[in-house]
């Protein structure tokens, strides 16, 4: 049973949909496990590829799903179909199949791309011009649209949970906790990592498993630890709402509400989600020798030399901007157990490279001050104790970067590094709060 | 009569499927049962004929001088140190014992594999300070290292014989739990983010080993009757071996005397 909507994405849709016929006329299936692989072959088509479903760590809606699948069905001897229940099994999977053909094989014709004139996005002081995929040029209507989606409630099943519960901006656009909790307090597997300046990361996620922001804005929906909803609900919910019927039509023209309409609106907002002109943006291209405290001044250093701090090597700073990640993957031993596995395998998961396991994602250091805990895992809870962890090498695992070594640093260095962390804290943009509070 | 054979080999190889599909039964209700592990027959030590090593650790020579540890760069590891910091790589008493030798048993104990104690070996962190500094196990047997500092301290064993490693533990993370799977005499310890801290782990096969105490005295008890090399390790002196003889329900005496300059 699990092998099918393990791997819907492979091939084509005519042999997704011919997979799903084979799959209907040789499992007993019963209506939970068509509703399940509609639902993958639909998360396939708007680009979901495997996304939750990852083996490491099953998630409380694998277990779900596993209930759905572990019927009593399943574990009848398959063989000794009767003459009536193939035939049962043949109508069944035949009615699937004209409607699994319909959800798979007839890419969405409507284009999710918005019409009034794309906008130049305002880019602060330390960061470079935003990337803007051709599909999607930001308009101010597809903004506007984005940021109400953003702090919408509706796009989870029990409308508690909006993308601003886990990214709030007074968190710094996290949710403050070690680990994220969604929908009925669900607990999901990572730390919600901040959406500020994610418009510049090449990968999206701890793992880096969506290549763009649109891409990334299905997913937390769908996902039945954070907003627990399909697409096809949250679709129909926003379509009901008067309000979003106009937004929608302003910003993308004639047609339907669609998943990939929701998905370019959040991305455009998203990219309006920027922080910079912080005291070390000041001080570091601004030209104001003064932005910086002494202390924090020799933080900058430490950070910078390949032979002390090397933080720089992963958190980059560059000539005329800073984002401090290099957007790529490294393991600095962060969730490392005794036995030497990671229980979280991190970049592992995408490339099934030995190299790969225990990496994640370099997270950018702009705001960190105000967006612990720290790392993946939510398992350190100062600037302190980060400092401290790197000074003293991290956790040796076979996968270990090799830039990360113990660093012989005073007590009072690695107070200089704090303050430095602490100068990163920038202006937020006038208008990514809720937006009904402009 | 080719085709006979073919289609022999077919239907055999349906009845397989067929065979293996039925019996596709799930498992849940089947014990895990572990892969065979060849056998182990551990040691029995009868009390009957069992003894002990008893003796006291000297030091001649000019005591040191009491070190203060300078812990100021790190103000927090002051505060948690309670008072003043000594320096405990040779510790002597005024009568010339000397603290924290490791005393265990080099040989006469080949052949016999003695069972994995189940309680762990604890090592604290606390005031900035490994406690004890000195301190044996047994192979395989769990290290449990504890962080009782407010601040993080990274453990770091430079095992030669195991393997290296080290580890980041922060104010009230959860102990680690590690095991050292070879003999090795001794595996200095540090913590890589406070230079001053230090410890010395005795990793042997055996339940045989002791720390000397402040008294300078050890005991290595509920030894089988025979004759033994006993040896004595200290940090800044180094090694001495004895031949010892144990008998049944006596306890032999071992002194050993490390000469200063
Ligand atoms: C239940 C909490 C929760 C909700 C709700 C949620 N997120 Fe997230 N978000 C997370 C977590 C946790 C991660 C990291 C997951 C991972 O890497 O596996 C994340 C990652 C991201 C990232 C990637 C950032 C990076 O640095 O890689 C973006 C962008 C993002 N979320 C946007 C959104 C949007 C848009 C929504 C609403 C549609 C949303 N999130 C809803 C918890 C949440
Ligand atoms: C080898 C690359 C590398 C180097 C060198 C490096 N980092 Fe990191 N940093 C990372 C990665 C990867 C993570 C995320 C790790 C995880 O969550 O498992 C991270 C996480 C962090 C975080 C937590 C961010 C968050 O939002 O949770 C901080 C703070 C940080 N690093 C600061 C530093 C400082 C200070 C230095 C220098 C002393 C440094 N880093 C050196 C790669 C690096």
């Amino acid at each position: 049973m699990r092998q099918f909507p393990l791997s819907p994405c492979k091939g084509n849709s005519w042999q997704r949909a011919l997979e799903a016929f084979l799959f209907c006329c040789l499992h007993p299936v019963n209506w939970q496990t068509l509703m399940y692989m509609r639902v993958r072959l639909r998360d396939c088509r708007v680009g979901l590829r495997e996304t939750p479903r990852m083996s490491a760590f099953p998630r409380a809606g694998d277990v779900d799903d596993m209930k759905a699948e572990g019927n009593p069905d399943a574990v009848t001897p398959t063989r000794k179909i009767g003459l009536r229940r193939l035939a049962a099994v043949g109508l069944i999977a035949s009615s699937t199949f004209s409607g699994l053909l319909l959800l798979s094989g007839c890419k969405s014709k409507i284009s999710d791309r918005p019409i009034g004139n794309p906008v130049a996005i305002h880019v602060p002081l330390g960061l470079p011009p935003v990337p803007i995929p051709p599909g999607n040029p930001p308009t101010a209507d597809s903004i506007a649209l984005g940021r109400k989606l953003f702090y919408d409630v509706r796009l989870s099943k029990d409308n508690t949970v909006a993308c601003a519960f886990c990214h709030n901006p007074s968190l710094g656009f996290t949710d403050g906790m070690g680990i994220s909790r969604g929908v009925g307090g669900m607990m999901g597997v990572r730390n919600a990592p901040t959406v500020v300046n994610a418009a510049y990361l090449p990968l999206q996620f701890w793992d880096g498993r969506a290549v763009s922001l649109e891409e990334q804005a299905a997913s937390p929906i769908a996902d039945p630890v954070e907003m627990n909803q399909t697409h096809e609900v949250s679709v129909s919910k926003l379509a009901k709402d008067s309000t979003y019927k106009a937004m929608f039509l302003k910003t993308f023209g004639p047609g339907p509400v669609t998943i990939g309409r929701v998905e370019n609106a959040l991305a455009s907002f998203e990219r309006t989600i920027l922080s910079g002109n912080s005291a070390f943006d000041r001080y570091q291209f601004g030209g104001d020798k003064t932005a910086l405290t002494p202390a924090q001044i020799r933080g900058l250093a430490l950070f910078q030399d390949p032979k002390r701090g090397n933080c720089a090597v992963c958190h980059s700073i560059d000539a005329t901007y800073a984002l401090f990640t290099d957007g790529k993957f490294h393991n600095i031993g962060e969730g490392v157990g005794d036995d030497g596995n990671f229980k979280d395998i991190g970049r592992y998961h995408q490339t099934k490279l030995e190299a790969d396991r225990g990496a994640f994602k370099t997270p950018t250091l702009r705001n960190i001050a105000n967006t612990g805990p720290y790392m993946h895992d939510g398992s350190l809870k100062t600037l302190k104790e980060v400092v401290d962890f790197y000074a003293g090498g991290g956790n040796s695992n076979p996968y270990l970067d090799k830039e990360i070594r113990a660093i012989a640093l005073s007590g009072q260095e690695r107070g200089d590094l704090v303050e430095f962390l602490k100068s990163l804290t920038g202006a937020m943009p006038p208008n990514v709060g809720p937006p009904a509070k402009d | 009569m080719k085709m006979n054979l073919l289609l022999k080999i077919c239907s055999a190889g349906c009845a397989i499927t067929l065979m293996a599909g039925c019996s596709a039964k799930p498992k849940s209700d089947q014990p895990a049962v572990p892969a065979a592990v060849p056998a182990v027959t551990y040691f029995k030590v009868d009390p009957a004929t069992t003894g002990s090593i008893t003796g006291t650790i000297r030091f001649t020579g000019k005591k040191p001088m009491p070190k203060v540890i300078d812990m100021s760069e790190d103000p927090a590891c002051v505060e948690a140190h309670h008072g003043k910091a000594f320096d405990e790589s040779l510790v002597v008493a005024k009568n010339g014992s000397l603290s924290n030798a490791f005393i265990y048993v080099k040989q006469g104990l080949e052949g016999k594999t003695f069972e994995v104690p189940k309680t762990p070996v604890t090592i604290d962190q606390s005031g900035c300070w490994f406690r004890p500094r000195v301190l044996g196990i047994q192979t395989n047997q769990t290290l449990q290292v504890v962080n009782s500092d407010p601040v993080t301290h990274n453990i770091h064993p430079m095992a030669e014989v195991n393997r290296e490693w080290n580890h980041s533990q922060g104010p009230g993370d959860a102990p680690l739990n590690r095991r050292f799977v070879k003999p090795e005499i001794m595996i200095k310890v540090k913590c890589n983010i406070h230079s001053w801290m230090h410890a010395f782990i005795g990793v042997v096969e055996n339940p045989y080993y002791a720390v000397s105490k402040d008294d300078g005295t050890f005991e290595i008890s509920n030894l089988p009757a025979g004759t033994y090399t006993v040896a004595v390790w200290q940090e800044n002196l180094g090694t001495q071996e004895q031949q010892v003889t144990v008998t049944a329900h006596n306890s032999t005496a071992s002194n050993f005397t490390f000469k200063g300059k």
